[in-house]
């Protein structure tokens, strides 16, 4: 401890050496296992007031390589639920296996309480949580989507730290900057849920895939989404393409790289 | 002043005073890359009164500059239904949680075990403990636990991350903490206040502190926020506020402002 | 072969979750004694990832600020010995509280200061009122200032290197040593002393201190020099200031004297003492 009054009580360096900026700093020789290698992009969703949509393109990038283009992102848990995966893919397939085992002990146990949306959730919170306190995170951004226990639409987030939040609309990754301002406009509360319907709600995710295919570099326009409802369960369908793309606009664009004006 | 004692912040080669080795830094290889906090924004803040405590905070969840969700709520009724006490935490939301719930476990396994609730002063003894515990390995969080205390008063407790606590009056935490505690130093503690028409100069006296009854209170909670919201990135949405009186435990939501 | 078969029969989520220890123990035990098990930080240099996050000075922009600052004094006298400190903590340039409570009473005989992490000082001095009052049921007669010192002292430097930052000093009046005053800080550091001023404020108290004492003060004499002292400090020391905590530890226990504002005594101080002729007291 360091007795010089102003900087009494600190650490002293003959002690505990110089100060190491590089803890808070992610630069420097890094450890494989720390960063993502293989990544997907956004997942995007929004509630609507019977259900709730969400939809991930199925690319898996390597870098800012196209790696693979037939990676499906939305996977289905218990058949009520939807989980959309952004980052590391090779954490999504070990949190799918994770899942998929819990399911089965699920099945064995307690078959006439299935986990909903909101356990699901609450779940992998935790695991992201105590993976990151272990730092040895799960490199994912995740979204859940699915119904509570009233029925009611659910649709929550969590990140590989274990932040975990709700709200009518949500993105992960490029589309949290980009998509989100656009599902805001027609979702930005509650109220506005109760008043939109499914062919809203899938247009306005299938509006706003387009956007980020426009915008996102590490984005493919072959996507997956999923709707899910009380009627009819999970909807998913895995092959979808965009339509009606317009690249009108990519003309005007002026400013970038080597053309100046 | 600052260079007769010390060379300033260090670079290059550690400095020994005498044959030690540093024991700890720079030895084999350094652990990159994992940086596990970040920084949820929004602010909260905790008033006691004569016989109600409120705690209140908004709810805004921000990373960066971006808007997580309108609706995360920091402030939390913990313990079960008889419990009186709530808890608001601010800074890492994750760290928040895990605190929160952990105290709620305690809470209600204490009630489980002795058949009555835990008071506010032992509850505030326990979380600074449990905040201690991660002393090496700190909950990036600011606390203020609130209740009522063994003669029915209001009370606040507030921590920093490592568990130092104290009971105040009141206290503000988190972003905008540097705009609201200066407002409450002086509309509930009268900072800096003089008894009108005493003279001037040397003859000024400091107002005495009394406490303030509930309508004042929410009141100055609500002009705290919607004030810190004019001026803080971090802060907005809405605000949450927990009243707890004897007679029970009361939520109220106020819209703030959402840009 | 057997382990290898139960790694791979048991459900992968098993291995995941949140039962951690810490966990399983907060809900078993009743009442978990003052711990000494400490979550680190998974990493290979946990004191060094520490400071990283907490060291204000070296990295003013570092995520976690813990409160700071001080400055505590204590001397002995004829009259036994006077513990007095300011109350205010910082965290980084914010002045996180004008009012903390810097003399934490041990127990109706001993006293305790804090200064540097004020949590560090408030855990550790908690447990050390703890150890003393075991030491009471096992032995049947109060512990010795020396002996408290003593648990506290071995007890931080258990944990040198690791982050503590802690300067505290132990007062006391014990039949068998008379007025006893130690100083310890986080390094391990333990000391007897007639006098000692401890934080970032102790030259400035020390410069008052010094000038002034003599071991057969009065006690009124005594009990104006230690606030005189502190008055000092905060008046030159930024990170000290508000009220100013005073105590008189005798032999029969300790008396408290006042938890004061610094601003209505330094005012008295000046037109009354006529000293601090360096502040203007003309209003213009």
């Amino acid at each position: 401890m360091d007795c010089h009054p102003e900087v009494w009580g600190r650490p002293r360096y003959e002690i505990y050496g110089d100060y190491d900026h590089s803890h808070l700093h992610t630069s420097g020789p890094m450890q494989h296992t720390q960063q993502p290698i293989v990544t997907g992009t956004s997942v995007i969703a929004v509630k609507f007031k019977d259900g709730v949509v969400i939809a991930a393109d199925n690319l898996a990038s390597y870098g800012s390589l196209a790696r693979f283009t037939d990676v499906k992102r939305l996977r289905k848990f218990n058949s009520q639920s939807v989980i959309g995966f952004g980052g590391d893919v090779s954490d999504m397939q070990y949190l799918d296996r994770t899942l998929g085992s819990l399911d089965t002990n699920e099945n064995y146990s307690n078959s006439d309480q299935p986990l909903h949306a909101r356990n699901l959730h609450t779940y992998l919170s935790k695991v992201m949580y105590a993976r990151r306190s272990k730092f040895d995170p799960l490199w994912n951004a995740i979204l859940v989507a699915g119904l509570d226990g009233e029925d009611m639409p659910f649709l929550a987030s969590v990140d590989l730290l274990g932040t975990k939040f709700s709200s009518p609309t949500l993105a992960t990754g490029f589309g949290a900057h980009l998509a989100v301002p656009i599902l805001r406009r027609t979702v930005p509360d509650e109220e506005a849920v109760q008043q939109t319907t499914k062919d809203q709600a899938v247009e306005l995710v299938k509006e706003s895939m387009k956007v980020l295919f426009y915008r996102d570099a590490r984005s493919l326009d072959n996507y997956s989404i999923a709707v899910i409802t009380k009627e009819s369960g999970v909807e998913l369908k895995e092959n979808e393409k965009l339509e009606n793309q317009s690249w009108a606009f990519a003309d005007q664009i002026r400013g970038y790289g080597t053309q100046v004006n | 002043m600052a260079s007769v004692f010390h060379p300033g912040p260090p670079s290059g080669t550690p400095k020994y005073s005498f044959a030690q080795q540093p024991n700890t830094a720079s030895e084999g290889a350094r652990q990159h890359s994992f940086y596990p906090y970040t920084d949820n924004g929004g602010s909260t803040l905790g008033i006691a009164g004569a016989d109600f405590t409120i705690i209140a905070g908004d709810t805004r969840s921000t990373s960066g500059y971006s808007i997580n969700t309108r609706y995360c709520p920091k402030v939390f009724r913990i313990g079960g239904p008889e419990s009186r006490i709530a808890l608001s935490v601010v800074g890492f939301a994750a760290d928040g949680d895990a605190l929160k719930e952990r105290l709620d476990t305690i809470l209600k396994m204490y009630k489980y075990q002795h058949g009555k609730t835990m008071s506010v002063a032992a509850c505030a003894q326990r979380l600074s403990h449990i905040l201690y515990g991660k002393r090496f390995f700190p909950y990036y969080v600011h606390a203020i636990l609130g209740g009522l205390d063994e003669e029915g008063k209001g009370a606040v407790y507030s921590y920093d991350p490592v568990g130092s606590y104290e009971r105040e009056q009141c206290r503000a935490g988190g972003a905008a903490a540097s705009l609201i505690m200066p407002f409450l130093d002086n509309q509930v503690n009268y900072k800096n206040q003089c008894i009108p028409g005493r003279g001037t100069g040397h003859e000024l006296r400091q107002r005495v502190q009394e406490p303030l009854p509930r309508k004042d209170v929410e009141q100055l909670v609500e002009d705290a926020f919607s004030s810190a919201v004019e001026r803080h990135i971090e802060v907005g949405d809405g605000l949450q506020m927990i009243i707890i009186t004897s007679k029970g435990i009361e939520e109220i939501y106020k819209p703030l402002k959402k840009d | 072969m057997d382990t290898l078969v139960a790694q791979y029969s048991r459900p992968a989520f098993e291995n995941e979750g949140y039962a951690q220890d810490d966990d399983q123990q907060l809900i078993t035990q009743i009442t978990p004694p003052l711990s000494l098990k400490f979550a680190l930080p998974p990493v290979a240099q946990s004191s060094s990832w520490l400071r990283a996050m907490t060291d204000d000075y070296s990295n003013p922009n570092c995520p976690i600020k813990i409160a700071h600052g001080t400055t505590t004094l204590a001397f002995r006298f004829q009259g036994g010995i006077i513990v007095a400190t300011d109350s205010r903590a910082t965290a980084g340039n914010w002045i996180a509280s004008q009012t903390v409570k810097k003399v934490i009473e041990i127990n109706s005989c001993l006293l305790g200061t804090m200064a540097g992490g004020a949590a560090d000082c408030q855990y550790w001095l908690a447990y050390l009122g703890m150890q003393c009052r075991l030491h009471e049921l096992r032995h049947k007669r109060r512990i010795s200032v020396a002996a408290a010192s003593k648990i506290l002292a071995n007890l931080v430097y258990s944990y040198k290197g690791m982050g503590l930052s802690m300067g505290t000093m132990c007062a006391g009046v014990t039949p068998q040593e008379g007025p006893a005053l130690y100083y310890i800080d986080s390094d391990g550091t333990r000391l007897s002393g007639n006098l000692f001023c401890v934080g970032s404020g102790q030259t400035f108290a020390y410069g008052v201190l010094d000038a002034e004492y003599k071991y057969d003060l009065t006690e009124e004499e005594a009990l104006e020099l230690g606030r005189r002292s502190i008055l000092a400090a905060t008046h030159r020391d930024a990170f000290s200031g508000g009220f100013i905590n005073l105590y008189h530890v005798k032999e029969d226990g300790w008396v408290k004297h006042g938890f004061n504002d610094t601003n209505p005594i330094f005012w008295k101080t000046k037109l009354e003492k006529g000293e601090f002729s360096n502040v203007t007291s003309k209003l213009v």
